[in-house]
């Protein structure tokens, strides 16, 4: 039945729709096809982004295939129907392999060369450019502290931030020539995928600071391991020397990478800064930094514990960056949820916390930490699992299980994936006993939430399952 | 374990034929099949009385385009048939499509549904239903019984007079007298059977009254005509159980005095233009309302306590709500009238009461499983030998 998608008017726009989900790597590409997806039903919870890039192939993919077909019927014409039957069979994966092949040869020869030369020229324009520049790099985490750094600096500085989620050299590169040059700051995410990417990043772009928001398993379909995705994470302190890198000391995993020479930030404090007074609310967290007479009173509107250490990281940085103190704790009051990152919102009196952009778990376990400490009537988690564990995939759910029990919700809601038995597994070890529902079709669960919530209920959506993984 | 499967039937003939249809679709079906427990079968009664039960019938769109008169004129209705519980028969082909109904969701609104002649049909199939049984839903649907049954329990409801379509065809200046001796303007003219505040009209003097009397007489063969309550507040109460009633809010629709809670205001996009109070949110009366109502701690559990009386002396079971008006000055409460199965289930105060729609229509359910459970062991029959002297 899955064949039958291959052979529909819309085969040409899903393939292209695939090709853009895995950012035109051909390679992705194929480690999707190899699982025979649905075509019928590829583009269910998005669809395809008709840019440039994405037009053309589409036009491409549809003349190869019509021009198939043509030959198909032509023969048909002259009595061949073998050959004719043969074309219209063979028709779907000759598109395929004409795509893969489009796609290579553009990357190799093309866009491949083109962004290497303006790469190498970014180096140089960093190297000169007179602002103070920060790295933020990490397994998660990276978005918020760089729109953390970006709200709080801008109360004393010319602050630009690469955009979104762009983060590899090539965006910097274009980030950097869209900039005016008379920033005082940079801030630059550093999006690692492969081993030695951050040292690169960082030989580009010339960081005289660097935040490490975080280690846990994350793209390790390219990194053989969470140790060798450490390694390539710390190679930003290597660069940088210990004392101008300040690092996540609640991350589990960077324990073993975690020096004490660095700046470690934790929610207990930072340096000789000590966190006292945490209040922590629906409406945000309050706190008092404190260094012998030296206090600062913050309130973000961002929610949860774990974020205490992300902003004393930043109210630290802000005064080593020449900010007044009456500067960092207004900025700090300005920072709030980001999109889809534990950002509330009330539906039917009820408050659904949307931590869908969290893919790892440490943030599994922040997230949930906050779900324990809120009060409310009944509490519901919702997780589809995490996505590109790796090796890490059984033990990472299992210990999600664990974690979930341990919050202890009064409804866990998972979706019909090969991450559900694994975190069952979790929850039946640490002996959960409140409801499990496995929902067939996450999209319906989502757009009906209405109906499974009423006032007083607390509601945390974590995580992201994507077309491309079952 | 296979899944009990639950009859969400609605339509029927009904000037609230409409609303019916978004109560099933929105407010029961929708939640029912989201708890995963039943499989969830739509029954839909057309305007001219006839059922029909296809997964089609769960679409909106097919009713909102219009599409559901083509559906009807290329499908076969449904029989039923009793016996063993209660079963849908669809005829087509070689032979009959059976689907054996385990428990009834009546999602129905006004006569032939809400006014029990529906339960009555539930009950002689002896199969478990929500709602309230024959006799509590013909009292609440009949405002005049439901009145007289409030006045037998000592509760309070304003003065009223009542009459046929014969009675004021046959009396009609003699019966206007009598109102005009008996009651005060403003006063309101209902028909006695309708829901929804349809043919509902407010009066201030007798031509008004003459005409108003022909609306509500126009919509049913029994109207009546009640006095107004000075410095009024309207509230409503949504109640669920069986023996043992559970509340949601005391909701209080932000009416003006001389206006009234009305169709419009309680189901139409945008409600009343510039009347009550009216906000952004068109959501009906969502919109529309305080929930909780703002009383006086003793006024609001004053009004709770009576509409609880009012459910107990009514007889209902599973979901009903109770509006009543309150004078604020005096804190006299009145009984208006009861709604055996309010629009949409009065969801959105269950909401803000704590109650998702899930677990409201899911222990509907429940309830009507308890009720059917409980009157299995009530003897309906027993052996005499009676026939045997013929």
């Amino acid at each position: 039945m899955r064949l039958l998608g291959f052979f529909m008017p819309k085969m040409p726009v899903s393939l292209v729709y695939m090709l853009q989900s895995v950012e035109y790597d051909p390679w992705g590409f194929v480690s999707w096809l190899k699982e025979l997806p649905n075509l019928r039903r590829i583009m269910y919870r998005r669809t395809l982004h008709f840019t440039k890039k994405a037009k053309a192939l589409v036009l491409f993919t549809y003349t190869i295939w019509s021009a198939l077909l043509l030959v198909a019927v032509l023969l048909a014409v002259v009595d061949n129907y073998v050959f004719a039957a043969a074309i219209v069979l063979l028709s779907p994966l000759v598109c395929v392999i004409a795509l893969f092949i489009a796609v290579l040869i553009a990357r190799v020869f093309i866009t491949g060369p083109r962004e290497k030369k303006l790469i190498a020229a970014s180096e140089k324009k960093f190297a000169v450019h007179p602002a103070i520049k920060i790295a933020v790099a990490g397994s998660y985490g990276k978005t918020t502290m760089k729109e953390l750094l970006a709200t709080v600096l801008a109360e004393g500085k010319q602050v630009a931030a690469t955009p979104g989620n762009l983060n590899v050299p090539i965006s910097h590169a274009r980030w950097l020539n869209r900039l005016e040059g008379n920033e005082e700051v940079l801030i630059i995410e550093y999006g690692e995928g492969a081993p030695g990417d951050v040292a690169r990043f960082a030989h580009t772009t010339h960081p005289n600071i660097g935040v490490i928001t975080g280690l846990a398993p994350a793209h390790l379909d390219r990194y053989p391991s969470l140790h060798a995705a450490g390694d390539d994470i710390f190679s930003l302190a290597d660069y940088l020397g210990d004392s101008n890198t300040y690092v996540n000391g609640d991350s589990v995993a960077a324990q073993d990478f975690i020096k004490s020479e660095q700046n470690v930030y934790t929610e207990k404090g930072i340096g000789d800064w000590n966190i006292q007074d945490v209040q922590v609310g629906y409406e945000g967290i309050k706190f008092v930094m404190q260094r012998g007479d030296d206090i600062l009173e913050l309130h973000s509107e961002l929610l949860g514990r774990h974020q205490i250490g992300p902003l004393a990281a930043v109210a630290s940085i802000a005064l080593k960056v020449g900010l007044t103190r009456d500067q960092v704790e207004a900025g700090i009051a300005k920072t709030k949820p980001f999109e889809h990152r534990l950002q509330p919102r009330p539906l039917n009196g009820a408050w659904i916390l949307d931590d869908t952009y969290n893919g790892n778990i440490d943030g599994i376990r922040a997230g949930l930490a906050l779900l324990k400490e809120l009060p409310a009537n009944r509490k519901v988690y919702v997780t589809p699992g995490l996505v590109d564990q790796g090796v890490e995939t059984g033990p990472v759910h299992r210990e999600m299980g664990r974690l979930i029990a341990a919050a202890n919700p009064d409804q866990v809601v998972l979706m019909q994936n090969s991450a559900a038995s694994l975190i069952r597994a979790g929850l039946e070890e640490a002996g959960y006993q409140g409801g499990v529902l496995v929902e067939a079709d996450p999209l319906q669960f989502y757009t009906n939430l209405e109906h499974f919530v009423a006032a007083g209920d607390l509601v945390l959506m974590q995580n992201d399952w994507t077309d491309n993984y079952r | 374990m296979n899944k009990p499967t639950v009859a969400v039937i609605f339509g029927s003939r009904s000037a609230e034929h409409d609303v019916s249809i978004v109560t099933a679709l929105a407010s029961v079906i929708k939640p029912l099949e989201l708890s995963k427990q039943y499989n969830v079968v739509p029954v839909y009664i057309a305007k001219d009385g006839r059922w029909f039960s296809d997964p089609k019938l769960k679409d909106i769109q097919l009713f909102s385009s219009g599409a559901i008169d083509e559906f009807m004129r290329k499908s076969k209705p449904v029989a039923l048939e009793f016996g063993k519980g209660l079963k849908l028969i669809q005829s087509g082909g070689m032979r009959n499509r059976s689907t054996t109904i385990d428990i009834v969701f009546p999602a129905t609104h006004g006569t032939y549904g809400e006014d029990g002649t529906l339960m009555g049909v539930l009950e002689m199939a002896n199969v478990p239903f929500v709602g309230c049984d024959v006799a509590a839903s013909a009292i609440a649907m009949d405002k005049v019984l439901s009145k007289q049954q409030a006045i037998a329990n000592n509760i309070l409801t304003p003065k009223f007079v009542y009459f046929t379509r014969h009675d004021f065809a046959r009396q009609n200046g003699s019966l206007l007298n009598k109102i005009e001796k008996d009651l005060q303007y403003p006063l309101f003219v209902k028909p006695a059977h309708l829901g929804s505040s349809i043919g509902i009209t407010r009066v201030m003097n007798r031509n008004e009254l003459e005409n108003a009397i022909e609306v509500a007489l126009h919509y049913d063969s029994k109207a009546l005509v009640e006095e107004g309550v000075s410095n009024l507040i309207e509230v409503t109460q949504p109640i669920i159980g069986n023996d043992n009633p559970q509340l949601a809010h005391l909701e209080q629709p932000l009416t003006q005095a001389e206006d009234f809670f009305d169709f419009d205001t309680k189901y139409m996009k945008g409600g009343k233009k510039g009347k009550g109070g009216a906000k952004t949110d068109s959501r009906g009366a969502q919109g529309y309302s305080k929930i909780p109502a703002d009383l006086p701690t003793d006024l609001y559990e004053k009004a709770q306590s009576i509409a609880v009386e009012v459910y107990r002396a009514v007889g209902c079971s599973g979901i009903a709500r109770i509006d009543m008006l309150i004078d604020s000055k005096s804190g006299q409460v009145y009984f208006n009238e009861i709604n055996p199965m309010p629009g949409s289930l009065y969801s959105h105060n269950w909401n803000k009461a704590g109650v998702s729609n899930i677990n409201l229509v899911t222990r509907l359910v429940e309830l009507a499983i308890e009720k059917h459970a409980e009157k299995q062991k009530i003897a309906t029959t027993f052996s005499t030998n009676y026939l045997k002297q013929f």
